[in-house]
């Protein structure tokens, strides 16, 4: 790596703004997320900024199992993002459908939509479990480049 | 002034490489003092910088329905605006680099520049959220402007000069009378809050509403030259604050002035990172009132004490 993208990748490393979206959880994953961003859990120790535009954003954290309704919505919010970008999946609804899973209504999983970089299961997990996720995350981007945790391509477009 | 010596200070001090340094170091004071407030550690001292490098690497998306030379020019005039005010403020001693009778007048539209920036840029990315930030930002400029501008003639009135380094001199020789205009420094500390677009009057970037506002489909270098502008328009605004209102120990070593400028500049920062934890956003229409009905009679009775005092002033 040359110096440069060394330094680009320190900085991608230091400064991760996520957007917050919810694909149809029962609410209480987005409750975890919201908890995980007050001032008790700190995240701007870690250089971590909520933003409202997809513009802005680096980390898409999504909770919920993918509605159908929902699911173009998730691809064009994915899309308006600039690259890099990275997926988080927080709650078991969105690694793999839940409860849900096989319901005539969802996609089951955020990864049969768009690609995901980082599962964290739990029903809900705890903030100590997201923020353990989205630092791991930026970890393995530091790493040299190897095949992320887990990665499942985009769904064929209907 | 020879052309090295102008490329200089355009380019190193107290142009673009001082203004843009001080400008991330300010930024995270800022941060770093609010996270206090709030009882958590908050980010690390490289943060702003990261932030930078890590935006001018993105991707830079531009709005295929946008007028791609003006949203892309609107951020490089932003923090042009706010660099050339800067020569006119003095940072070593209680001379500027390009003062002249007036220039006080000149630096109040230089900083009204990136205001209007801010509100093209909405306009131009022709995305709902922006037009209403932009729409906002206008808004919120007829608010806080007028009472901004009363108080910082109120001291220029005492001096009897519209020139920030003879406004200087004057202050350095009567420094007693600087406590005269203490009214009016509360004003514009508040308007500056207004002018910075920071909480309590960050209305029109009301993220909780209308998602990033007139930024919302700003990415990338343009976001990253956005921000750094808007960083340096906090220090500037801050400078003249100082330069206008704090007037005291000009008279010392250059190097003893230079650091007193800081320490002053990082006050007032250190003030609006009270102010920003203190408060909660309001409403457009509240600060709309807010200012037209407490701000503006307070900078009036400041004018007033003015006209008053000068008649005893020396
Ligand atoms: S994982 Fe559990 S808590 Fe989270 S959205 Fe699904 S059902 Fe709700």
């Amino acid at each position: 790596m040359s110096v440069l993208s060394r330094v680009m990748t320190w900085a991608r490393v230091k400064s991760p703004w996520i957007i917050h979206f919810n694909t149809g959880a029962c609410n209480a994953c987005d409750i975890e997320i919201v908890a995980a961003l007050t001032p008790r859990f700190d995240l701007e120790r870690f250089g971590i900024l909520l933003k409202g535009t997809p513009r802005h954003a680096d980390v898409m954290v999504c909770s919920g199992s993918v509605s159908r309704q929902i699911e173009d919505r998730l691809r064009r919010i994915y899309e308006q993002m600039p690259e890099p970008k990275f997926v988080v999946a927080v709650g078991a609804c969105a690694c793999s459908g839940g409860v849900f899973q096989g319901c005539y209504n969802v996609r089951s999983g955020i990864d049969k939509v768009i690609p995901v970089s980082a599962y964290v299961p739990g029903c809900p997990p705890r903030p100590e479990a997201i923020i353990d996720g989205v630092v791991k995350l930026l970890g393995t981007l530091q790493a040299p480049p190897k095949p992320p945790i887990r990665t499942v391509g985009i769904a064929p477009q209907p | 002034m020879g052309v090295l010596v102008a490329l200089y200070a355009i380019l190193i001090f107290p142009g673009l490489a001082f203004l843009s340094t001080f400008g991330l170091v300010a930024e995270y004071v800022d941060r770093k003092l609010y996270a206090r407030f709030q009882n958590r550690m908050g980010p690390p001292w490289f943060q702003p910088f990261a932030d930078f490098v890590k935006l001018l690497g993105k991707e830079t998306i531009i709005p295929a329905e946008a007028n791609a030379t003006v949203f892309k020019v609107l951020p490089a005039v932003a923090m042009a605006a706010v660099v050339t005010a800067m020569f006119y403020i003095p940072v070593w001693d209680n001379r500027s680099l390009l003062g002249f009778e007036g220039d006080l007048i000149v630096v109040i539209y230089l900083l009204t520049i990136p205001t209007l920036t801010f509100f093209l840029a909405g306009w131009a990315s022709t995305s709902l959220y922006a037009a209403m930030g932009a729409v906002r930002s206008l808004t919120q400029l007829f608010a806080y402007e007028v009472p901004l501008y009363m108080a910082l003639l109120a001291p220029a009135l005492l001096a009897r000069t519209w020139s920030l380094q003879t406004m200087a001199r004057w202050y350095t020789e009567h420094p007693a009378w600087m406590l005269a205009n203490l009214l009016g420094f509360l004003v514009a500390i508040v308007a500056l809050q207004g002018k910075l677009e920071k909480v309590p009057f960050d209305i029109p970037e009301a993220e909780t509403e209308i998602v990033g506002g007139t930024f919302t489909e700003y990415s990338g270098r343009l976001l990253a030259v956005f921000r750094m502008a808007i960083d340096m328009e906090m220090v500037v605004g801050a400078a003249l604050l100082a330069a206008v209102f704090l007037p005291f120990g000009l008279g010392l070593h250059p190097v003893l002035v230079f650091v007193l400028f800081l320490a002053k500049v990082l006050f007032l920062v250190a003030l609006a990172a009270l102010l920003r934890a203190l408060f909660a956003r309001l409403r457009i229409e509240q600060m709309v009132d807010f200012c037209w009905r407490i701000l503006m009679p307070a900078a009036l009775l400041q004018l007033l004490l003015t006209v008053v005092l000068s008649g005893v002033a020396p």
